[in-house]
């Protein structure tokens, strides 16, 4: 702004001058004052000169058609021009990168029809370097208000262009990285889940031909390794059902949904397993809760891991009192509130701040997806899951979930 | 095929998994070509029952709970227990097993595995403990047998080793050419080396093993 100003104050003083000489000449007897005002005219253009010269950063005039009408020696430098000759006169476009000539051209459009611009564009430099460049343009007046000259101030964004890009790509590889860690971290849990049985299954079936062989097998270790062999061809079945749900989470179908009645068939679904371990399930629902928006059959998936997980906390740790409470209640923020307790061991803080990792199991089968599976399908509806435990005191998992936004709600 | 008889009777297979079935499955197999085998739940058992004077291989599963199979490599490497040790790997474990081949493990073994191939590499293994103990052995004679000769029996040795003529031997120990003569028998005696190179064969031996402790 300030070199505007400055270029506009000297055409009104350069103005000034020929009035003022015009004046000398009718009136000799002014002579002398006129001559002094002159010198002091060039003597500001020089010190205008001299600070536009001094200026570290590309000054520079163009005309409607692009043409370099003037330039600083900072300017030169931007393009790789010895000198003045080498670009005075010159299309401004011959350095400017193709793809961005067509925007060039619309700036300078722009200035001469009075706007101010700011745009950044590649340069191909005398020098064959190629950089970016920055430019702040606003048009130049003369004493009438007429645009006269595109006037910009223009500097070298190349370092900074190149560090945003590098920054960019970093931050796509990044991306990609931990996409690609996280799939070959699951493939290589899921290959060790399913080998361990495989590797058993194969052992126990070779070892037993060549017992066969050497004609030393008996009734009762046939009878004790086909057992074996049956329960780990299970065990690697159980590994693909973990998959499989996990897979399904991917074509999620939701809908207005009751929590009461999803809860309701998880606790039939887990009811052969409550049964078998002597566990006793106590349902506190409230019945005035909200609709929600979620895929039944997650959820109910969800809810029926919670379960399991308790009943297995309890049995393992040997637990004599076993009973497993669902409570459920509406949430401060109008969605809904669900609690799973048991009665079982707890958990240490160390364990408790891991339970939600993928890959870390407290069971000596379990392959660590459960609650992992279960915080991402409560956090794709909005929620929010959570563990309250302490040694000796039980576990009880909490989750909320917002309310359907529709108030129409399934029978 | 594997030399079987190289294997001494009394070598036993140590497996180590923290996945109890499949410790028992490998127990199974190895045990079915009449080979002892003793499991541990953990890296920490094993460590704590083993003595490195149990002739024998360990079989590891370099993914466990608690200590890996590679830092017990490291353990064993440390207490210079010279157990091969046949690492059992799993999909997407090929940089670990690299890493643990240039610790030194003896070999390693991809899950899932063929059952001959395991048990080749598994009688190889003891072999190659079996190789390694008597080697062993025949080292600690040898120094032994060096350690039994005189300062004098030991400087004609070496002169001898270098190839000088009694003559000459006797002239730089300022010795009668007969008393050359009675140390130089008594070295290969006390070396129980039957001919000159025998004995050229357990000095270098010697020097190579003193350099190396």
């Amino acid at each position: 702004m300030i070199v505007i100003w400055f270029w506009g104050v000297l055409g009104l003083l350069l103005v000034l001058l020929f009035v003022a000489l015009a004046v000398v000449r009718k009136r000799d007897t002014r002579h002398a004052e006129f001559l002094a005002l002159l010198a002091k005219l060039k003597e500001s253009e020089n010190r205008l000169r001299a600070i536009i010269e001094a200026e570290p950063e590309c000054v520079k005039l163009l005309d409607a058609e692009g043409r370099i009408i003037e330039i600083n020696p900072a300017g030169l430098a931007l393009v790789d021009a010895c000198c003045p000759e080498d670009v005075l006169g010159q299309s401004i476009y011959d350095t400017v990168a193709p793809e961005h000539i067509e925007n060039y051209k619309e700036q300078v459009h722009r200035v001469f029809s009075g706007e101010s611009v700011a745009f950044e564009y590649r340069v191909l430099t005398l020098g064959g370097r190629e950089a970016w460049h920055q430019s702040h343009a606003c048009p130049l007046r003369d004493a009438n208000g007429k645009i006269i000259a595109y006037l910009s101030v223009t500097r070298d964004v190349t370092v900074h262009k190149q560090a945003e890009d590098q920054a960019q790509r970093h931050q796509t590889e990044l991306a990609r990285v931990a996409r690609m860690s996280a799939i070959g971290e699951m493939a290589t849990g899921i290959a060790h889940e399913l080998n361990q049985p495989l590797a058993a299954i194969a052992n126990f079936a070779k070892g037993s031909v060549r017992r066969l062989q050497a004609g030393n097998l008996t009734h009762e270790e046939t009878h004790s390794v086909l057992h074996d062999i049956g329960t780990q061809a299970e065990r690697a079945g159980e590994v693909l059902r973990h998959i499989r749900d996990f897979a399904r989470k991917r074509n999620s179908l939701p809908r207005l949904v009751h929590m009461n009645a999803l809860i309701a068939s998880a606790v039939r679904l887990t009811e052969h397993e409550i049964r078998q371990h002597g566990v006793t399930i106590a349902l506190d629902l409230n019945d005035s809760l909200p609709a929600i928006n979620a895929d039944p059959i997650m959820v109910e998936q969800m809810l029926c891991n919670l379960i399991r997980n308790a009943v297995e906390a309890m049995t393992q740790a040997g637990s004599t009192q076993r009973r497993i409470v669902i409570r459920t209640h509406p949430s401060d923020a109008g969605g809904i509130e669900v609690e799973v307790s048991d009665s079982g061991p707890g958990m240490s803080e160390e364990v408790a701040q891991q339970v939600f990792d993928q890959f870390f199991s407290t069971k000596p089968e379990g392959m660590g997806m459960g609650l992992s599976i279960s915080r991402s399908i409560i956090e794709t509806y909005g929620g929010r899951l959570w563990l309250e435990t302490a040694p000796g005191c039980g576990a009880s998992f909490h989750f909320r979930i917002p309310a359907a936004q529709s108030l129409k709600a399934v029978a | 095929m594997i030399d079987k008889a190289r294997a001494s009777p009394a070598a036993t297979v140590f497996v180590v998994d923290d996945d109890e079935v499949v410790a028992r499955s490998l127990r199974w197999l190895i045990e079915s070509i009449r080979l002892p085998v003793v499991t541990f739940a953990t890296a920490r058992d094993f460590l704590e029952t083993y003595r490195p004077e149990q002739p024998g291989c360990l079989v590891l599963d370099v993914r466990m709970l608690g200590m890996s199979g590679i830092e017990l490599q490291e353990i064993l490497k440390q207490r210079q227990w010279g157990i091969p040790v046949l690492f059992i790997t799993g999909h997407g474990d090929v940089q670990m097993a690299v890493r643990a081949i240039k610790a030194g493990a003896f070999d390693f073994i991809e899950k899932p595995f063929n059952d001959q191939d395991m048990l080749d590499r598994i009688q190889r293994a003891l072999a190659k403990d079996a190789e390694r103990r008597r080697t062993d052995a025949e080292c600690i004679a040898l120094l032994r047998r060096v350690e039994s000769l005189t300062q004098r029996e030991r400087e004609v040795m070496h002169l001898v080793v270098d190839g000088l003529p009694n003559k000459l031997i006797a002239d730089q120990l300022g010795l009668s050419a007969k008393t050359v003569e009675v140390h130089r028998a008594r070295v290969m005696e006390k070396m129980g080396a039957h001919s000159i190179s025998d004995l050229v064969k357990m000095a270098l031996k010697e020097e190579q093993l003193r350099s190396t402790q």
